[in-house]
């Protein structure tokens, strides 16, 4: 009988796959053989330049956590950049480098006594032990030149096992490729643990000193519903837990309990997010970013790599789209604001999110740009994959901003027949997402054939609350009573006009919220990949005329805790 | 300039808002020191991580602020503000 080892479950999946050792930076022994420097000055440079490196690595996964996992797990980056910037680490590190040694041994000096004081402190205080260990690791790393050991980059199939997995290290984790992750120590509200739950990711944690005995290769079962490890499972456990792991993968598409199809779809940020929604059962793409073309470059993509790109996400969808009436939604290039462009030059201050920015930009400054990614998304609209291509204008906020988009889109469908050039106009579609296109979702959902509800913007706009400032953040909620009837608003005059309506931003896919959104009248619904199975579950439990009510009242509530107490949801 | 403020967020002069206190006290000119008023422990830096978390501030206890610089006023008020703030409690 394999053996079995018992920890707490973290995220309530499993996964199959082969154990990889993740040591820590922490792990490698100190530099007691390191020559003595014999300049002070130097090596505090050194030690500024380090840090300087760590602050930007710190705020590159706060960014980044915040946007995978939220707020709460990524202010655990802002204490490590506050850390960092301590003024009597800096003092510490200055005595010892004048004592004559390295740097890496003077920030290791530097924290030892306060990792010793908040150790013995008890609760959370000694949590900031574990924080100020990262930190220190993190700055020895940088400081040795080491690359640093690259999770997002393992093999497919991958179980992580290591002592302890840090915040920083669990932001690098891609679902996609791993298959587990368990750890000797933590528990189910270490940050590792929260942040493997809301990738999705299966995980045990706090599995104690047993896990050592597993060796790097070996198979292993992780079973986040028991809180097990099967070490070297028999192949009919395996197939047992890999049935469990693809059952909860829907690759049809989904109705209601009666009857009433809803189309669930992938965000896609670039072409490569495209497989492993496929993978998740996506019916389609309810959003396809496509700034990344645009970003990072010195010059505008031409109309050709762009037709690649868009032909590529569409042929990954082509089988699916045929088979579901799924569609591949493209949004024209929403940059400006927070997503700077070297080669436009744009004023930062100007083009905020309340400047020009998505369809102002394309309409105004740079039609140029816009008129070649029409270009490129009529022509694949027109190839052997492009017949469930649509295309959505982001940032619409007047009827004349519409307009001048959709007949932009017709001028260069005549230019492209002119040329001779093989063209069709596809779907066309607005995103909801400032008050103004509320307003008028009426007007709109006259001239085109969708609405898609962006609900971050959406509630960054209604309740003027910017999305990016801390101090904003108890606002960023879509269950605002406020968003709510935005959102009721839409679908109504998109009902009224025989226009469909979807969503995608993170409400779309949050599976507790499945039954309410269709009850307020979606019937597409996209999110990143990971959530896509618990969706389409949630989908098929759904029976839309308790949707319908459960919206109705909702919609009557006026505050957030009447929101949150129709639904039942906890604080 | 000194100031007493009595701490609002539940989990105390910890993690988050400590990181905001700590910045928030970079920010400004005027050196800033913190200590507890309720047990008798000496004032540290306002602009340490380290040694504010270390004071091991909770929900409800009272700090006090002493502020020394042409802008104290201002930072006092700032650093109020950061130790009164409410956790949003739909969260």
């Amino acid at each position: 009988m394999a053996k079995q080892l018992t920890g707490v479950g973290a995220t309530p999946r499993s996964g199959v796959g082969t154990v990889i050792w993740y040591e820590r930076e922490s792990t490698v022994s100190a530099d007691t053989a390191q020559e003595p420097s014999d300049d002070p000055a130097v090596e505090f440079e050194r030690f500024e330049t380090a840090r300087n490196t760590a602050i930007e690595e710190v705020e590159t996964e706060r960014d980044r956590t915040r946007e995978r996992v939220g707020d709460e797990e990524a202010n655990v980056f802002e204490a490590h950049k506050q850390f960092l910037k301590d003024p009597q680490i800096e003092s510490a590190v200055k005595t010892a480098v004048e004592s004559g040694v390295v740097a890496e041994n003077a920030v290791r000096e530097a924290f030892a006594g306060p990792i010793k004081q908040f150790s013995a402190m008890d609760g959370m205080m000694a949590e900031r032990a574990d924080d100020l260990r990262d930190v220190r690791d993190r700055l020895i790393r940088i400081l040795r030149g080491a690359e640093r050991t690259d999770l997002s980059a393992l093999p497919d199939g991958s179980v992580v096992f290591a002592d302890l997995l840090t915040p920083s290290d669990t932001a690098q984790l891609s679902p996609e490729s791993i298959a587990g992750v368990a750890t000797v120590k933590g528990g189910r509200t270490s940050h590792a643990a929260i942040i493997a739950r809301s990738l999705g990711i299966p995980a045990v944690v706090g599995v104690g000193d047993d896990l050592r005995t597993v060796t790097e290769g070996e198979t292993v079962v992780v079973d986040g519903n028991g809180g097990t490890i099967i070490v070297g499972p028999d192949r009919e456990a395996i197939k047992q837990y890999e049935a469990e792991t693809t059952a909860a993968v829907t690759n049809s598409s989904v109705t209601t309990a009666n009857s009433v199809p809803i189309e669930v779809a992938g965000n896609l940020g670039t072409p490569a997010e495209a497989p492993p929604a496929v993978k998740a059962g996506a019916d389609g793409v309810g959003l396809f970013r496509t700034e990344f073309l645009f970003l990072d470059r010195d010059a505008p993509p031409t109309e050709d790599e762009q037709f690649e790109a868009y032909y590529e996400v569409c042929s990954q969808f082509a089988d699916r789209c045929a088979n579901n009436d799924g569609h591949v939604i493209i949004r024209t290039a929403d940059i400006g604001g927070d997503k700077p462009i070297p080669y436009l030059s744009l004023d930062p201050e100007e083009n905020g999110f309340l400047g020009a920015r998505g369809i102002r930009l394309s309409l105004e400054e740079h039609t140029d740009l816009f008129e070649t990614q029409l270009r490129a998304l009529l022509r694949v609209a027109a190839t052997d994959v492009g017949d469930s291509i649509a295309v959505m204008f982001p940032l619409v906020s007047t009827v004349e901003e519409l307009a001048a988009a959709i007949d932009r889109v017709e001028r260069v469908q005549t230019a492209l027949d002119a040329e001779g050039v093989t063209a069709r106009v596809p779907e066309l579609g607005v995103m909801i997402e400032t008050p103004g296109s509320v307003f008028l979702a009426n007007a709109f959902a006259k001239r085109v054939d969708f609405l898609s509800i962006g609900t971050n913007d959406l509630v960054q706009y209604v309740l003027a609350a910017q999305r990016d400032l801390d101090r904003m953040d108890s606002y960023q909620d879509p269950l605002a009573p406020a968003v709510l009837r935005a959102i009721d608003h839409t679908t109504t005059a998109a009902e009224n006009n025989d226009a469909w309506v979807g969503m995608c931003g993170e409400m779309a896919g949050d599976p507790t919220l499945t039954e309410l959104l269709i009850g307020l009248g979606l019937s597409e619904l996209s999110m990143s990949a990971v959530t896509i199975p618990e969706v389409k579950q949630a989908v098929k439990d759904t029976d839309t005329a308790a949707a319908r009510e459960l919206a109705e009242t909702v919609l009557a509530c006026e505050t957030h805790t009447e929101v949150r107490a129709a639904l039942e949801i906890e604080k | 300039m000194e100031r007493v403020v009595t701490v609002v967020p539940e989990d105390g002069l910890h993690a988050r808002p400590a990181a905001k206190f700590v910045e928030t006290a970079g920010e400004y000119e005027a050196r800033v020191t913190v200590e507890p008023v309720d047990e008798s422990r000496p004032a540290v830096a306002a602009d340490s991580m380290l040694a504010v978390t270390g004071l091991g501030i909770k929900g409800g206890n009272s700090v006090k602020l002493v502020a020394d610089g042409d802008d104290a006023e201002a930072v006092l008020d700032a650093l109020e503000a950061v130790l009164t703030e409410t956790v949003d409690e739909s969260q």
